[in-house]
């Protein structure tokens, strides 16, 4: 159990080393206050697991340094039960000229396991870290890869009741990945508690029973990871409003626009319905909005949009034709066009390209055409998760085959 | 902190630093070694003759003898400041990333000081008892001797890294220091080609009344000044408890600022 309350830090910044000493000796104020943290409190409880989120330089790293007994706070205190490894210390005091084996040793001393824990995990650390006959080698004849490996898996052997995970576990393949998420549910199984700080939404809503939002050292939302994620979605949203929200006449510069302009996209934005931001869940509503300006009259003019994955492939496309709605455009009349769909797309990151044109393909005529216009995340999933590119919303039924008449195997 | 990882942290300063090299661990070895022989070997031919300052002729030996017990003792303390001033820059990486007591981590540079320096000792004790010289029971206290030089070197040595956390400049300007502080010990030289009215400044020295206490058993064959021996220990002492203070008022800022 880790309990944390009002812990408060505050950093000096001097602009010079010299300043410093200049400060001890001629008791005059050289610095300016930097306050990393502001009264944060928290609780994570025996089996619990919390996310951790925030932007760059929400205090996030600060946080850690502190539970983990790097740093020392300025005010508030913290109650940890039993031992804590932190997965930040990966690696620490590995000696690339020992070998994989030597470096067991040391590297598991150095996050606070003993001689005797050591002995006895050391063939657990060699099976997980699928190092083979290569744990006899120097560090230094390992590939990148394998050396986080190791250094995983000495993390997970340490046996800690608490493990404080940041960031880290982005590295390796999928199935080394997967591996170590297995580890660390079992962990909370077995009672561990584990505060986990990530970029990754989507490994936030699957791992985490609670999560905290931090803003310039704050706790900015408190909640379910659901809740957390869309409030960091939205700060994310604020924080960039100008380059995630891409607006139209910026980005023409930057991508593929082309047509003969009888009418414009003057402006194009996505928001997903409960995060109001470009980061969506997987199963959340989107809306798309777009300006547009026609500047002739068009009687026949079909609005299309076309999202891709980021390999450039083609997810799902649609247009006014294909969903019956065309309209007549008035000349220098603004409109605004509302696409709204379910995203029941996998997670990852997508572009829209938004396209104007006449009948229904552009190829005929092209009044405006914008590649790649905005962007969207996908992080997480709300609802049912699904593997694969896209939710094709499948339903089982499952019947016992020997008694009904279901079933093939019937006497 | 635990005992293994000190352990561990000295073994990886006394054989690991050297692997991958064929001998490995014996360069720890060899090094003192050959130090040693080349005061012996040097200075009883080429000055061996012309000094006669012991109070006890050893033939040709003489001045080696009380060269080398001099210049041990001092190796050992000279290295364990320099190494101790640097350490909180040094294991920076260790430092921000693992929870570590400050005040233990010097230890690790003590102890592997020390096992040079008892290496050292060992080869210089066979060479004495090689040519005959009388090492005699007063040998004993030569452990009370080195234990007061260790609480010095470590006092010492944590207040110059405590400020050398905030100014980079101390860990060079203490090299310096340790220099000018090697030809204000009469080392290689001894004090009676010194002026009257200069000795009692080179009596302020600390390290002045450590060496002389290692030439009293090993060269005098006497024991110590318990008197100034005294005087050091409470000095030491005084030196320590203000250097644990000191770091104690700034190891918040120690921990920010690295």
């Amino acid at each position: 159990m880790i309990k944390i309350s009002g812990i408060s830090k505050k950093f000096k910044l001097y602009n010079k080393p010299i300043d410093r000493l200049k400060e001890i000796i001629l008791r005059k104020k050289y610095h300016h206050i930097y306050n990393a943290l502001h009264d944060i409190s928290f609780e994570v409880k025996d089996g619990e697991t919390l996310g951790i989120l925030g932007v760059n330089g929400a205090g996030k790293s600060t946080l850690l340094k502190i539970i983990s007994g790097v740093l020392i706070p300025d005010s508030g205190s913290l109650s940890i039960d039993g031992k804590i490894t932190g997965l930040l210390e990966l690696g620490t005091g590995f000696n690339k000229d020992l070998t994989g084996l030597q470096n067991i040793v040391g590297n598991g001393l150095l996050i606070g396991m003993s001689t005797e824990e050591i002995d006895q995990q050391r063939d657990n650390i060699i099976d997980f870290s699928e190092l083979g006959e290569f744990i006899k080698e120097p560090l230094r004849t390992y590939s990148s890869g394998m050396v986080m490996r190791l250094a995983f898996s000495i993390a997970m052997h340490a046996k800690p009741d608490c493990f404080l995970i940041d960031e880290a576990l982005s590295v390796g393949d999928a199935h080394f990945q997967q591996k170590c998420m297995r580890h660390i549910k079992t962990f909370k199984q077995q009672g561990g508690s584990l505060i986990f700080v990530s970029h990754d939404l989507n490994a936030v809503k699957m791992i985490c029973d609670h999560a905290i939002v931090l803003d310039k050292g704050h706790i900015v939302a408190k909640g379910s990871p659901e809740y957390a994620v869309n409030h960091y979605n939205r700060i994310m949203a604020q924080l960039d409003d100008q380059d995630k929200r891409i607006t139209a006449t910026e980005n023409q510069t930057n991508n593929q626009d082309y047509g003969n302009h009888k009418a414009k996209i003057i402006n194009a934005v996505i928001s997903g319905v409960d995060s109001e931001s470009n980061i969506v869940s997987s199963g959340e509503k989107i809306d798309i909005q777009i300006e547009i300006m026609p500047y002739e009259m068009l009687t026949d003019m079909s609005i299309g949009i076309l999202i891709r994955d980021r390999f450039g492939q083609d997810i799902y496309g649609t247009n006014s034709e294909h969903l019956m709605q065309t309209s007549v455009f008035e000349k220098e009349q603004p409109y605004i066009a509302t696409f709204s769909f379910v995203a029941a797309i996998n997670p990852g990151k997508y572009t829209v390209t938004i396209a104007l044109h006449s009948q229904n393909t552009h190829i005929e005529d092209c009044y405006h055409w914008v590649d790649n216009i905005i962007g969207f995340e996908v992080a997480g999933f709300k609802g049912t998760q699904f593997v694969g590119v896209c939710d094709l919303n499948a339903s089982l039924i499952v019947n016992n085959a020997l008694n009904n008449s279901y079933g093939v195997f019937n006497k | 902190m635990k005992n293994s990882l000190i352990m561990y942290l000295v073994k990886q300063d006394l054989i690991d630093s050297y692997s991958g090299s064929i001998l490995g661990g014996l360069w720890s070895f060899i090094i003192p070694l050959v130090n040693i022989t080349v005061f012996i070997v040097i200075f009883s031919k080429i000055m061996g003759a012309k000094l006669n300052v012991l109070g006890v002729d050893f033939q040709e030996y003489s001045y080696s003898i009380y060269l080398v017990s001099g210049v041990l003792a001092w190796n050992y303390f000279s290295n364990t400041l320099v190494r101790i001033t640097n350490i909180f820059n040094e294991k920076a990486g260790l430092i921000t990333k693992v929870n570590t007591n400050l005040l233990v981590l010097p230890l690790y540079i003590i102890i592997s000081e020390s096992v040079i320096f008892f290496i050292s000792m060992s080869f210089f004790l066979l060479f004495l008892l090689i040519i005959g010289f009388p090492v005699t029971k007063y040998w004993m206290v030569l452990i009370i001797i080195y234990f007061l030089q260790s609480i010095f070197a470590y006092g010492l040595g944590l207040f110059l890294a405590t400020l050398s956390v905030f100014i980079k400049d101390i860990s060079e300007f203490t090299r310096v220091i340790v220099q000018l502080w090697f030809w204000f010990t009469p080392l290689v030289y001894v004090m009676d080609i010194l002026p009257e009215k200069y000795k009692i400044i080179f009596e302020l020295n600390p390290m002045y009344h450590i060496v002389n206490a290692y030439r009293d058993v090993i060269v005098r064959s006497q024991l110590p000044d318990m008197y100034s021996l005294s005087l050091f220990f409470i000095f030491s002492m005084f030196l320590f408890l203000c250097a644990v203070y000191f770091f104690r008022k700034l190891e918040k800022d120690i921990r920010d600022f690295i």
